[in-house]
């Protein structure tokens, strides 16, 4: 009896100096890569999540690799090919950013996250930047703590119907009304199908589903009877899909702003320097015609200033950012400029420029001067 | 106990780490006090991240808009997001119900079949077990949730009007009575029913009892169920009347000031606690006195103290639990009082067939008619499938374990195979097989969460996408947690009161 009780002192006694241990290593391992230099934060200490300042990037060059929040359902924007390896648009962004940072367009980790696991996702820390066509809302950025990058693709929600059913391209939203209309639960989508019908008084059955494949099979079996998202992926889903010519798109004006870009836990603000400048060096890239095949040519004999200091012949625009000098050239050189980026995954879906044409082309994508 | 009476001639008290007393309390608390120190470093942990994220820890949420749309429920389009979690809700427990109510007939009928002497009906029992329980639950509801997509036809708009059956992959629509808002009203006459049936059941069988002549106690009480039923069914109106005692109710309730309701509330908590404690020491009294308390019962009779005085002290210093207690009491009694008035006649039911309606382009069921969604029926048939079958397994076990004496007794009083069953066997394979059918209800209770695969708002589902909408994710798993407990609590312990009254009464 007496030794079972010491036993079982002893047990607890390791039991709570284990919690203690355990408490203590997260106290530590948290506060140790806060090795930034801003000491301007005032609870830099007792930051567990290392979330002010510099914290994030330190954690990522030091760990060698990106963790990378993708789609694995959207062809064009993010999807497997045949060998399994991740392709799209928004993958090839989080390849540009592991060129910068690494040197090493592959040096990513990847993962797979549905529309409503993906902002946890960076909030438990799992991924570093979430690449996945998130659309840039008020909410998202100060409510679930989350910082945004530039847009990289301006989109806008539009439907798919079959024109079987008597729609076109032409048809207005007010022809849904009595549709069973699906969409993937916790989307933006969501709300603003919902909202553009009740300002039009017309009455709708939403149904959310969390994979957009099932989606899919329920529009084309009729249990659907039109589909919703962002018109980019309707384009995708019916240029590859064996049934898409019987399907319309429509309105033909998109029914909300779908501004697509990554983004990032807030407070991280040197690596969301790094995802910023890295987009619109892919930019400058395209506006200066430097593209992966002609880049050597253009670092050995540069046509101006910037496209020098872009690359990292000239000056220190990169090292001041914490990353080695031919950040850009590496991401020009291993991914290509936007255009480039654009044209692999984009246009063979039918995808135009349109409002992501650069500003020169009429267009919305304007990056600011690398200087 | 060996090392006290042999210590004990020699008098010497042990030193205090030997002390066996001293070994245990201090044991149970180090065991208290590392769960709450767990609990508080935990806590402050996930308060400090949310702190670091700049993300703040509120309810707000539940009262602002939700802006969502729900694909079937109580809201369809609900205002905030208390209600989109209620609709989660109500979905949750119209699977859970009417899952274990098929479930239960469904694995009755396929255990018994187990044991048929039939062999074609034994095999087929054995294969559907076999094939139901050794697949993975959500890929069950997945395929049942395609088999209604894929495979059912279309509604077609030259069906409009009212049909009588429509099965469509877009749901399957039955006729149904409906309640109206008379159905209250007869509700009370429902209950009396049941009531007075139940009566009549007991008395008929003590006469059959006294007398030995049948008194046909079956068919005497469902007689006396119709005779109430078919009554209230015209006489309904009269306990109208009942609006205005239950306005009156609310109205007391509403007078009564707060700090009346917590001092009572509080004396009911300090007298529970004492009641408690004055049964538990009762139940250790023997004729020879009261039993020695060993220090397991100083701790429970502390505790149940400490817990009396906590609960009490908490209303007296709270007074906003003890209005949110009573404002419960008064929505109650105003949600009766809407119920019933003296006026309301009409019947309360109401017939009604489904129909097909083309309110655009679209055929839709409308609303007429009781409708599964096919989200519904791949979750429902997915559930009530899999548990059904593991009921089977419950039931053959159960009867299995019943003596082969009672079988060979109730043949040899020539009892049919029937009867045997329904009379001998299953209510003592019953008392067996109670305990883990509970176990299967909760389970089933549980699954529905699955159903958000197949686009079934039920509470994970809706819960998720507020969570997703709004960002308050730790908010939305504490309401998770604390919803399935509860239900299964309380499934739990109806299960076990069910358990408790068939038990075999042993004196």
């Amino acid at each position: 009896m007496k030794r079972h009780f010491m036993i079982t002192l002893t047990i607890l006694a390791l039991v709570l100096a284990a919690c203690g241990t355990e408490a203590e290593e997260t106290t530590t391992t948290t506060t140790a890569p806060d090795g930034s230099t801003e000491t301007t934060a005032p609870d830099s200490s007792v930051d567990p999540g290392g979330q002010t300042g510099g914290g994030l990037l330190d954690t990522i060059l030091a760990r060698g690799e990106l963790n990378c929040g993708t789609n694995e359902t959207l062809p064009g924007f993010g999807s497997k090919d045949e060998a399994g390896n991740f392709v799209g648009f928004d993958v090839d962004l989080c390849r540009a950013l592991a060129a910068a940072m690494f040197g090493d367009a592959d040096a990513v980790r990847y993962e797979a996250l549905t529309a409503a696991a993906r902002f946890e996702a960076i909030n438990s820390g799992l991924i570093d930047i979430l690449s996945r066509n998130t659309t840039w809302t008020q909410s998202r950025d100060t409510e679930l703590a989350l910082d945004f990058g530039p847009t990289t693709y301006y989109d806008g929600q539009q439907m798919m119907g079959r024109s079987s059913d008597g729609f076109s391209a032409a048809s207005p939203l007010g022809e849904i009304e009595g549709a069973v209309v699906c969409t993937n639960a916790g989307t933006t989508t969501e709300l603003n199908v919902s909202e553009a019908a009740a300002a039009l008084g017309v009455t709708i059955t939403l149904n959310t589903y969390e994979d957009f494949n099932i989606v899919m099979e329920n529009f084309k079996s009729g249990a659907c009877d039109v589909v919703t998202t962002d018109g980019s992926g309707l384009v995708s889903r019916k240029a590859t899909d064996p049934e898409g010519a019987d399907w319309v798109i429509f309105p033909s004006v998109p029914i909300s702003k779908e501004p697509l870009g990554p983004a990032w836990a807030q407070n991280n603000s040197r690596f969301g320097d790094v995802v910023t400048w890295t987009i619109f060096a892919m930019q400058i890239a395209e506006e200066y015609g430097v593209t992966s095949a002609n880049v050597d040519e253009m670092l050995a004999n540069p046509p101006n200033g910037e496209v020098a200091r872009l690359l990292g012949g000239e000056g220190e625009l990169q090292t001041v950012m914490g990353l080695p000098a031919d950040a850009f050239y590496q991401v020009i050189k291993q991914v290509g400029n936007y255009a480039e980026v654009f044209d692999r995954n984009l246009r063979p879906l039918g995808l135009e420029r349109g409002l992501n044409a650069l500003f020169a082309d009429g267009g919305l994508q304007y990056p600011p001067p690398a200087r | 106990m060996a090392t006290e009476t042999r210590t004990k001639p020699s008098q010497r008290k042990p030193p205090l780490w030997r002390n066996l007393t001293f070994l245990k309390w201090s044991a149970q608390l180090l065991v208290l006090a590392a769960l709450v120190g767990l609990a508080v470093i935990l806590g402050s942990q996930a308060a400090a991240n949310l702190a670091s994220q700049g993300r703040d820890f509120g309810w707000g949420f539940l009262s602002r808009p939700a802006g969502i749309q729900i694909g079937e429920g109580i809201f369809t389009r609900p205002s905030n997001g208390f209600q989109v979690l209620q609709t989660g809700a109500v979905n949750m427990f119209r699977i859970t119900f009417s899952g274990i109510l098929a479930a239960s007939v469904l694995g009755v009928v396929i255990g018994v079949s187990r044991l048929s002497t039939n062999w074609l009906l034994n095999k087929l029992a054995t294969v559907y077990i076999e094939i139901i329980r050794n697949i993975p639950l959500l890929v069950q509801i997945v395929f049942w949730f395609f088999v209604a997509t894929l495979t059912f036809p279309n509604v077609l708009a030259d069906q409009e009007g009212a049909q009588w059956l429509i099965i469509s992959n877009k749901g399957i629509s039955i006729p149904w009575l409906f309640p109206t808002d008379t159905f209250w009203q007869w509700g009370l006459f429902l209950i009396a029913g049941v009531f007075f049936a139940g009566r009549m059941f007991k008395a008929r069988v003590r006469r059959l009892e006294e007398t030995g002549s049948d008194s046909y106690p079956g068919r005497y009480a469902l007689i006396t169920f119709l005779a109430i039923v078919v009554v209230g069914w015209f006489a309904h109106p009269i306990v109208g009347g009942l609006g205005w005692l239950w306005q009156l109710l609310a109205n007391i309730v509403d007078v009564v000031p707060t700090i009346a309701w917590q001092l009572l509330l509080a004396a009911l908590s300090v007298f529970i606690a004492v009641r408690w404690i004055r049964s538990f020491l009762d139940s250790l009294r023997s004729p020879a006195g009261l039993a020695k308390l060993t220090d397991d019962d100083w701790f429970r009779i502390g505790l149940a103290g400490a817990l009396g005085l906590v609960g009490a002290a908490t209303f007296l210093f709270m007074p906003t639990l003890a209005a949110s207690i009573t404002d419960l009491v008064e929505f109650i009694f105003r949600f009766f009082d809407q119920k019933f008035d003296f006026l309301r006649t009409g019947n309360p039911l109401r017939f009604s067939r489904p129909d097909v309606v083309v309110p655009g382009r679209f055929a839709q069921i409308g609303s007429s008619g009781m409708t599964m969604t096919p989200s519904f029926f791949g979750v429902w048939v997915g559930v009530t499938l899999y548990t059904a079958a593991f009921i089977a397994e419950i039931v053959r076990g159960g009867v299995l374990a019943v003596p082969r004496g009672q079988t060979e007794a109730g043949l040899a009083l020539g009892l049919k195979r029937g009867q045997l069953l329904r009379m001998i066997i299953l209510p003592q394979a019953f008392r067996i097989i109670l305990p883990p059918i509970g176990n299967q209800y909760l389970n089933l209770a549980k699954n529905t969460s699955l159903g958000i695969a197949v686009a079934y708002p039920e509470i994970v589902a809706v819960g998720q996408t507020l969570a997703n909408q709004t960002g308050q994710s730790m908010q939305t798993f504490l309401i998770w947690v604390i919803f399935y407990l509860t239900v299964s609590l309380l499934l739990s312990s109806v299960v076990n009161y069910y358990n408790r009254r068939l038990k075999l009464v042993e004196r």
